[in-house]
């Protein structure tokens, strides 16, 4: 208890912060600090390794775009003869932007995504506001309590409100019915039961993002605006949130390319409610025979449009973001303001909020697991209540065999997700190669393309390509490789620029060889950010749902499409038990990292 | 180093051969070679042939367990037969799963076990065999009309998709007698359906004709339904109590919960005709496993396989349904014409999901 290990100081805790902040405001390319030191292109086994790093880039990246261009650009399917001839078509457009259906979609997806954004934006940004910023109790646990969050699985969530806010059956419902005989006051399958469920799915990622912006403020600024007489308010306002503007435009803008490619929550609640977005139109359009591959390539066209408009945004933000950066050499502790009595009214708003984002779902799920039969809470209800569904799951290969293979694929591909990124943001930040920020371009591109068109798309290309890995973890794996690359390599780069060009230096110097140099060297220096970006994406592979689903056969199931099957049979009671099993185990996996984390000294990353 | 020269001449050769040359056997020329033979030399033939391919890759749309132990018994019968089991997957997606493979020239699967009005893609691009088997004289007479005059599948159950109501919530004097009742505006925003299907759209096409049906749609658009995926779990919901009529359903779900709970609130409106479709067993045209793949499709009519479809209250066609009476008036098809089926698309499209 008394190691800087077991207390980290609040220094600590403002260079994580910090480092959350340098991670979303990277710059592309090099950073204004990364000067590189390798002017000239040696090759051997460096430049071996970038020359599989681009063939690698290029299969695992260009070959999904040209393929989704490609297809909507063609009416035959993938496969038939004509697909591969070089008469394109616009068909396809022309169909879709005919009918009336295209620009519904298109105004829900907008929709649904700016309200969801709006919500998250301003639930995320009050929580980090109140831990970052105030001196309200509580804050530290109300901080960690948030970031559990991002271990359950994102149809689970959907699934519990669904539980919770049904129309007749829902425990809210129920209750209320109950104690005023008013019937249905909410409805969970509607639009704003949508944005509500959205929202609370992205509030951990707005907050991790806020929270590291209000960090990183300089607090010189701030006291000099209160000793010229102005107010907290007046400072809020000319001060403080000026300088948060880039930080605040990019979070926005990293949500709403979110919400827009968010698929769970629209399948479950938007397939009732009427409500149709880019994704489940994609979805739908992709499970019928004959597959309207043309029609599911020309939504996806437009969600890869918007997507790379709203990055265009974010990078010249970013960019933006730099000029308003104030993070010196110097640590220091920003300032809380004092709240005086009002800090209990923020402590327990922000607990309220807290327990709707994490606890609410996960207690519904541990309720619902211990049922027989699903009922509304009474004395009856727990006295009924056994381990039965538990051991049913046991009992099932169909819902084990998936366990341990998510339980396979999340550390894997996190393993290997980490080593291209690490390698990618070497080339990029420590040489001087011509055509490095392709590389970096090639990495971050993915990041437009929805999960339910990349699967689609591994699953064409593996179909027509003759390699045996349909059915295998495999193919699972490859997509997931390019899914989260942009992130890792966001954490990745931010490690990579901290470290001095003179090690690298003195080690050609002293004679020794590229590879070892980055395997002795680079990769030991690096350890804080690739274990923080291992543990992200070990948690979202491990939790991934609309990949898995396009690419799932019998023997490569993941946990999260059991998941959707056992909601799709009505099984709500086993599938409460898994939720919570499937907790437990990233809990399991989350702990492991933490002490690995620890035992290199690199906890704070996290 | 002689021996090696001559095994890659002898390679290069074999490579350069034109396609033709090496005269292959089509899975629908041993079939129809099969067809000529007499019962016990056939069925000794197509053991023989299974043993030697070893292995059968095998789309199941029974959902779970109920696969796993129907190819279990399977295996005991043939247990020098290794059976890779797709299984967790609908019907349709199965049928898409088929078609994509061929198109891409990737010949995976050997069977598909599907719902007959889902076979019309496949049919139309003839990726499915022609197998002549004689299995199908096990057939019932009500269950005939599935039998494939070009032998392009093999009927081997029957499934049921009618209407059914939570029986706590309407009362009897009101439970839905026919298919326009789904129009009724007590259910107003209480009846569900799931996502538009083929085999629900032909069912309604068998029982009252394309202009009928064009109609029923429409009405049921106006009374606001439920669109919601996953069979087994809309029963589930309007159980316990979240909707008040299944539109389109299989009826013997709600009989299997009833058994297990009998004060499950479950009714099926019988005064409703029933639209029975053929589960079939599809061959791929272009298997790797002719024998195996025959092996199974004759081996889903033996009794053990028809006592089992029995036992999951899925209608077997060569025994008695398990549950439905002799009165329950029963509409059996197959599918509806390609250009048909279009149009009833498009108007579920236009008035029911509102696209």
């Amino acid at each position: 208890m008394n190691g800087p290990d077991r207390h980290p100081s609040r220094l600590a805790i403002a260079r994580r912060r910090r480092a959350y902040t340098r991670l979303w405001l990277a710059p592309q390319g090099d950073g204004a600090s990364a000067v590189p030191s390798a002017n000239r292109f040696h090759y051997g086994w460096r430049g071996l390794a970038l020359a599989l790093l681009i063939v690698f880039l290029a299969y695992q990246v260009v070959v999904p775009f040209l393929m989704i261009i490609w297809t909507s650009l063609k009416t035959a399917r993938p496969g038939e003869s004509e697909f591969l001839d070089l008469t394109f078509t616009l068909a396809n457009y022309v169909r879709a932007f005919e009918s009336a259906s295209f620009w519904r979609t298109t105004v829900n997806t907008l929709s649904f995504a700016l309200a969801s954004t709006t919500f998250a934006f301003l639930m995320g940004a009050f929580i980090a506001w109140v831990v970052e910023r105030t001196n309200t109790p509580l804050a530290r646990l109300i901080g960690f309590m948030l970031i559990g969050r991002i271990i359950i699985p994102g149809i689970l969530i959907a699934i519990s409100w669904i539980l919770i806010a049904s129309p007749n059956i829902g425990l809210l419902n129920q209750v209320v019915l109950e104690l005023t005989g008013v019937r249905n006051v909410v409805n969970i399958y509607s639009f704003w039961g949508m944005v509500w469920v959205q929202a609370l799915e992205m509030v951990p990622l707005i907050y991790l993002l806020l929270s590291a912006a209000f960090q990183a403020m300089d607090p010189r600024l701030e006291e000099a605006s209160t000793m010229t007489g102005a107010g907290n308010w007046r400072t809020l306002r000319r001060i403080s949130l000026p300088l948060a503007l880039p930080a605040v435009g990019a979070a926005l803008l990293l949500l709403f390319v979110t919400a827009i490619e968010t698929f769970e929550v629209p399948l479950l609640m938007g397939t009732r409610a009427g409500v149709r977005v880019y994704t489940t139109e994609i979805f739908y359009d992709t499970s019928r025979t004959p597959i309207d591959w043309g029609l599911a390539a020309t939504y996806s066209m437009a969600l890869l449009v918007v997507a790379i408009v709203l990055l265009f945004f974010y990078f010249r933000l970013i960019r933006h973001g730099e000029r308003y950066q104030t993070i010196t050499g110097k640590d220091y502790r920003p300032r809380r303001i004092d709240l005086g009595g009002w800090r209990y009214l923020t402590c327990v708003l922000s607990l309220l909020l807290v327990f709707l984002i994490t606890g609410v779902p996960f207690l519904m799920m541990l309720y619902a697991s211990l049922l027989p039969f699903y009922q509304a809470p009474s004395v009856a209800a727990v006295e009924s209540m056994s381990l039965a569904n538990y051991w049913s799951l046991f009992q099932s290969s169909k819902t084990i065999a998936p366990m341990i293979n998510s339980a396979i694929l999340g550390p894997t591909v996190a393993t290997a997700v980490i080593l291209i990124v690490a390698l990618i943001a070497y080339f990029v930040h420590k040489t001087r190669i011509r055509g490095r920020k392709i590389l970096d371009f090639l990495a971050f591109a993915p990041i437009a393309i929805p999960s339910v068109v990349l699967g689609a798309t591994f699953f064409w290309f593996y179909l027509l390509v003759p390699l045996p890995i349909i059915g295998t973890l495999v193919i699972i794996g490859l997509a997931y490789l390019t899914k989260y690359m942009p992130v890792a390599l966001r954490f990745v780069s931010a490690s990579m620029m901290q470290i001095h060009n003179e090690l690298d230096e003195a080690a050609q110097v002293a004679g020794v060889s590229w590879g070892r140099n980055f395997v002795k060297v680079t990769l030991p220096l690096l350890r804080p950010g690739l274990l923080a970006a291992w543990f992200w994406v070990m948690v979202h592979a491990y939790r991934e749902l609309t990949i898995a689903l396009m690419l799932a056969r019998s023997q490569n199931r993941t946990a999260a499409v059991v998941i959707l099957d056992l909601w799709e049979e009505g099984s709500f009671l086993l599938l409460s038990a898994f939720g919570v099993l499937m907790f437990i185990v990233l809990m399991a996996l989350s702990i492991v990292a933490y002490l690995v984390g620890r035992r290199f000294g690199v906890q704070e990353q996290y | 180093m002689k021996r090696l020269g001559f095994l890659v001449l002898a390679a290069i050769a074999a490579w350069s051969l034109p396609p033709g040359a090496a005269a292959q056997t089509t899975p629908d020329q041993i079939y129809a070679e099969l067809a000529k033979l007499p019962a016990a030399e056939r069925q000794q033939r197509l053991e023989d042939g299974a043993r030697r391919e070893g292995k059968l890759v095998l789309i199941h749309t029974m959902r779970g367990n109920l696969s796993v132990d129907h190819v279990a018994l399977f295996k005991k019968r043939y247990p020098f037969l290794g059976v890779s089991l797709e299984g967790d997957i609908g019907s349709q997606d199965a049928a898409e799963r088929l078609y994509a493979e061929e198109t891409a020239g990737r010949h995976l699967t050997d069977v598909i076990n599907i719902a007959l009005p889902d076979v019309t893609t496949l049919a139309g691009k003839t990726m499915v065999a022609r197998y002549p088997t004689p299995a199908v004289a096990a057939l019932l007479p009500p269950y005939r009309g599935f039998i494939d005059a070009e032998n392009r599948w093999t009927p081997w159950y029957w499934s049921e998709h009618g209407i059914s109501y939570n029986a706590r919530l309407v009362p009897k004097d009101k439970a839905p007698t026919q298919w326009t009742d789904l129009c009724n505006p007590l259910f107003k925003g209480s009846v569900s359906f799931d996502p538009a299907e083929d085999r629900y759209l032909s069912g309604l096409y068998a029982i009252m004709g394309e202009e009928a049906t064009e109609k029923l749609l429409k009405c049921i658009g106006d009374n606001n339904p439920i669109i919601q995926r996953g069979h087994t779990q809309r029963i589930e919901l309007m159980l316990a109590g979240d909707h008040m009529v299944q539109g389109d359903n299989y009826l013997y779900h709600g009989i299997s919960v009833q058994r297990k709970n009998p004060s499950a609130p479950y009714a099926i409106a019988y005064a409703v005709p029933v639209m029975g479709f053929a589960g079939i067993a599809v061959i791929n045209r272009n298997t790797t496993r002719p024998y195996a793949a025959a092996l199974w499709t004759d081996w889903t009519l033996t009794q053990e396989s028809q006592a089992y479809v029995g036992s999951l209250l899925r209608g077997p066609v060569a025994l008695k349904h398990p549950y439905l009476p002799d009165s329950a008036k029963i509409v059996t098809y197959n599918d509806a014409p390609p250009d048909v089926a279009k149009r009833l698309l498009g108007y579920w499209n236009r008035y029911v999901a509102k696209r």
